[in-house]
């Protein structure tokens, strides 16, 4: 590489005083020895000082009011950028929470999964009430002549008490206590 | 920044009165196009508003402005080119105009000693006569003053490559304005 060459290729950084000392005190050297180079850096300094002093244009006075009342009719666009996973991942959270939280919990409040289930195979046909018989003293006294008129039940049971009800609940309050305590002393 | 996020007017009303003049005159200083500097200036405010949730905190806002400043410059310089070709009379003509009449033989029919208004309409035209690229790169480092650093974040390209841009956007303009800098010297 020629000196002059290598003169030129520090043209750009000696103009914008990046050069360092040696580089410097060596393309000074040169330009004292080379006309040529001299001129060449000085059209090019001259053309950049005439760049560098154009005169500035500026925004016209009424640039501000214009662009306020634009951006005051401008509709907020989406952000392109989704949310943050952070914002929802604790409301997952809490939700899959109180899921596991159920879970556990609603074999001791009685809430078995067969009576909460909703799917087809969870339907149960519904179980018709059945009287309280064997244990009811039926006193029947049916009138002659009245064989057609449905019995009348004794609300007495055998051992003189009255039952709560004409029918028997036993199965349907399995699902509101406790089953273990429920099943203790059950007969089979 | 942030204020402007919030939607405070205030704060936008501070960043647009702080960079108006610095963006306006980069535009009218790439286009060589003073009445279109003001509208392009007032529509990259614009974007910014539009935009403000986009501005990545930590990063100079002046380059966020600037990049947004010279996107639209650059699309406009396109659409003027697409004109220019459709229109190839038309364009033909204009660059005769640029490239002899301004430009190549300024010492036909001039005064030696131009009137000032004169030497930076003939320094204007010429910076607008660059490519592109170049031109951006040259507005950018020796019009408006920024960092090379700073212009490679605006342009979106290397380090080295702005340096090279640069400096062939210098020997470019040198090259166009040496008849009129030749003619001036004594």
């Amino acid at each position: 590489m020629t000196n002059c060459s290598q003169a030129k290729r520090l043209f750009g950084d000696f103009w914008d005083d990046e050069v360092t000392q040696a580089e410097r005190e060596w393309l000074e050297n040169h330009f004292s020895a080379c006309r040529t180079c001299r001129r060449e850096y000085d059209e090019l300094a001259r053309a950049l000082e005439l760049a560098g002093s154009l005169p500035r244009h500026e925004a016209s006075p009424d640039l501000l009011e214009r662009v306020l009342a634009r951006t005051r009719r401008v509709a907020p666009a989406p952000d392109r950028v989704s949310a943050p996973a952070a914002r929802w991942v604790p409301a997952t959270a809490a939700a899959a929470l109180l899921l596991v939280t159920a879970a556990v919990v609603s074999p001791w409040l009685g809430l078995s999964p067969g009576r909460m289930g909703t799917g087809s195979a969870r339907l149960e046909t519904p179980r018709q009430p059945e009287l309280v018989g064997t244990q009811v003293n039926v006193t029947t006294s049916p009138k002659s002549g009245d064989a057609d008129a449905p019995p009348s039940a004794s609300l007495f049971t055998d051992d003189g008490t009255v039952p709560d009800s004409l029918f028997d609940h036993r199965d349907d309050i399995e699902f509101i206590l406790d089953p273990v305590t429920l099943n203790r002393g059950r007969r089979v | 920044m942030g204020r402007v996020a919030e939607e405070d007017e205030r704060a936008f009303s501070e960043l647009v009165r702080r960079y108006q003049g610095r963006i306006t005159n980069l535009i009218s200083r790439v286009l060589n196009d003073r009445e279109c500097a003001d509208d392009l200036a007032q529509e990259v405010f614009i974007r910014v508003f539009v935009h403000r949730r986009n501005y990545r905190r930590g990063s100079k806002l002046s380059t966020w402005v600037f990049t947004i400043a010279a996107n639209l410059a650059k699309n406009e310089i396109r659409r003027r080119v697409r004109r220019r070709n459709w229109f190839s009379l038309d364009a033909l003509q204009e660059v005769l105009h640029d490239s002899t009449s301004v430009l190549a033989d300024p010492t036909e029919g001039r005064e030696r000693t131009l009137e000032r208004e004169q030497l930076q309409g003939e320094v204007g035209r010429a910076i607008a006569t660059i490519p592109e690229k170049y031109r951006m790169s040259l507005v950018l480092r020796d019009i408006e003053g920024l960092a090379y650093e700073d212009i490679a974040v605006v342009l979106g390209i290397p380090g080295g490559t702005v340096r090279s841009r640069i400096n062939r956007a210098r020997s470019m303009l040198k090259r166009k304005l040496q008849p009129l800098m030749r003619k001036e010297a004594p």
